[in-house]
């Protein structure tokens, strides 16, 4: 116990530090969780100067801690997914978003057969390479004011349109990935829907009963009872084959219709970073670098290809909803972060597939999230000196 | 005025609120009560951040901007021109055997130091009442008196025959 609990202590202090240090150079912390967790875990480098850095190894504890950060990503994922946002502005938040997913899951598409990748490895990397970072994009939206500019409005919605159509390729890919022959396939998508059905039948018709569920005036049982049914439906989903981030989306959204959402995102937000911070740094520790050393011409590939994508299909949204020049061009820049569902997307492959799911597709998208969340922060603070750059400014 | 609320996800909400032609502010409320303002000059201007604030200081200059702020007073600081003396306003019931008798018959000043300054009477007001002024049931007694005299004066007029 004594030396678990060591290793644990190491770990979270290890990232808070690593936190701390982005925070001060005005990066995405997500980026820093990962490289600490490779730092400090067993894959090399391994020691520095005669000191080993062999210090925490890759316990089932920190296993079931990280696999708690992707339940709660996506429960606080489907919690603040605004359906009423989506209807109001469905013309334009669909145009923007299909461009942006035709785009860039494209982009993804074609590389991976050009790499000569199986089909459904392909679909995976279509996923990684395709899906921005909420996380990364609204920080540095708010930092840089442009959340207060008309250009928050297509990268919002577009943000939007990738969490549901997230959700649903998640459940799909997570079933057909798990059965082997087309009819274990078609029971394990039919379970998967016959699930979520259930689940959001509960949630939508029982959203009376959910709000009275989660009514108690003392905070602490609140956030057990929060934590506890997440926990539960995420389990019972897994048990069954169904994609547990998935469940934990549509159970967030359920709630979502409840009055519980302010109290939620106050008390409960506190443990989804812990769990989260800890899901990025096991990313880092189950990762070898000389693997992605091994990818490197996909890397180069994959980054340049889907900057530029991103880059086009975000200016194309701002034009979309009537920018002009300048604001189109940051609509682009800042949709280039990849971050955290790339990285939910590579551990599920790692998790059900085998050969190159497991491992060059999960060492990719470590490289591949590492320099997109860094290089699209970036490029969003160097926006204006790129504009310019890209010619005088127009009305 | 037009106030425009969109949700952001994993912040919170955003306001946007037209204070004139073109000129607008954008309010940024985070779900840990943090508030950002900002004031975009016109459509086409960068919105320029102008403060951030907790939730506790964001209320303070809402309720200034309201004109709803009080600094909160010391008590024991607070100096009585009466001296010892507090105003007090005290219902008449229907069972009080105050009611019907006038203000001189009642002898009220007399029996427990507490002067009637006033009557409410529905929505009439009896300034300085006379000793000829009849107390009737439904009245509102504005007294004034130290806290003992008062207290001894509550359970007057309260008090009833039975």
């Amino acid at each position: 116990m004594a030396e678990l609990l060591l290793e644990v202590g190491i770990a979270l202090t290890a990232v808070a530090l690593a936190g701390a240090l982005a925070n001060r150079v005005g990066l995405s912390v997500i980026p820093a969780y990962i490289v600490v967790g490779i730092l400090v875990g067993p894959n090399p480098p391994s020691s520095v100067l005669g000191v080993s850095l062999n210090l925490v190894s890759d316990s089932e504890f920190i296993q079931v801690l990280a696999e708690l950060g992707i339940v709660f990503l996506l429960f606080f994922l489907g919690l603040e997914f605004s359906v009423d946002q989506l209807l109001r502005d469905r013309g334009r938040i669909s145009a923007a978003g299909g461009v942006d997913f035709a785009v860039n899951f494209g982009l993804g598409v074609a590389i991976g057969l050009l790499f000569g990748w199986t089909l459904l490895e392909t679909l995976f990397l279509a996923g990684v390479v395709y899906i921005s970072s909420s996380a990364v994009i609204t920080k540095s939206l708010i930092e840089e004011g442009w959340i207060a500019n008309d250009e928050s409005g297509p990268i919002l919605g577009t943000l939007v349109f990738e969490d549901i159509l997230i959700a649903v390729y998640l459940a799909i890919l997570s079933a057909v990935a798990g059965g082997g022959d087309l009819e274990s396939a078609a029971i394990s998508v039919g379970t998967a829907f016959l699930f979520l059905g259930g689940l959001t039948a509960i949630a939508w018709y029982g959203s009376g009963w959910l709000d009275r569920f989660f009514r108690t005036s003392s905070d602490e049982l609140f956030i057990l009872r929060i934590v506890g049914v997440t926990t539960l439906v995420a389990g019972a989903a897994l048990a069954l084959g169904v994609s547990e981030a998935v469940a934990a989306f549509f159970l967030g959204t359920g709630i979502s219709q409840t009055a519980h959402v302010e109290r939620i995102e106050h008390i409960v937000a506190p443990a989804r970073d812990i769990f989260a911070a800890v899901f990025f740094f096991s990313i880092g520790l189950t990762t070898d670098v000389t693997l992605i050393a091994g990818v490197a011409v996909l890397l180069a590939v994959a980054v340049v290809a889907t900057t530029v994508g991103k880059f086009l299909s975000g200016t194309f949204s701002g034009r979309f909803y009537g920018l002009d020049r300048r604001r189109s061009l940051r609509v682009g820049l800042g949709l280039v972060p990849r971050g955290e569902f790339s990285l939910v997307i590579a551990t599920l492959a790692a998790g059900i597939g085998t050969g190159r799911l497991a491992s060059v597709l999960p060492a990719f998208t470590v490289g591949y999230v590492l320099v997109m969340s860094v290089l699209g922060s970036i490029l969003i603070q160097q926006a204006d000196t790129i504009t310019d750059v890209l010619g005088p400014s127009s009305g | 005025m037009t106030v425009y609320e969109t949700d952001v996800p994993g912040v919170g909400k955003k306001f946007e609120v037209e204070i004139g032609s073109d000129e607008r502010l954008v309010v940024l409320l985070h779900h840990d009560g943090k508030r950002e303002v900002f004031h975009k000059p016109d459509p086409d201007a960068d919105a320029e951040r102008l403060v951030t604030l907790s939730g506790q200081l964001a209320r303070e200059v809402g309720a200034i901007l309201q004109g709803a702020y009080f600094q909160p007073v010391e008590t024991d600081e607070v100096e009585v021109p009466l001296g010892e003396a507090v105003i007090e306003w005290l219902d008449v019931g229907q069972e009080s055997d105050l009611a019907g008798q006038t203000l001189g018959e009642a002898n009220l000043r007399q029996r427990t130091g507490v002067s009637v300054i006033a009557i409410q009477r529905g929505s009439d007001t009896v300034p300085n009442p006379g000793p000829g002024e009849t107390i009737t049931a439904g009245d509102i007694l504005v007294t004034l008196g130290t806290r003992e005299e008062l207290a001894e004066f509550e359970a007057l007029v309260e008090s009833d025959d039975s």
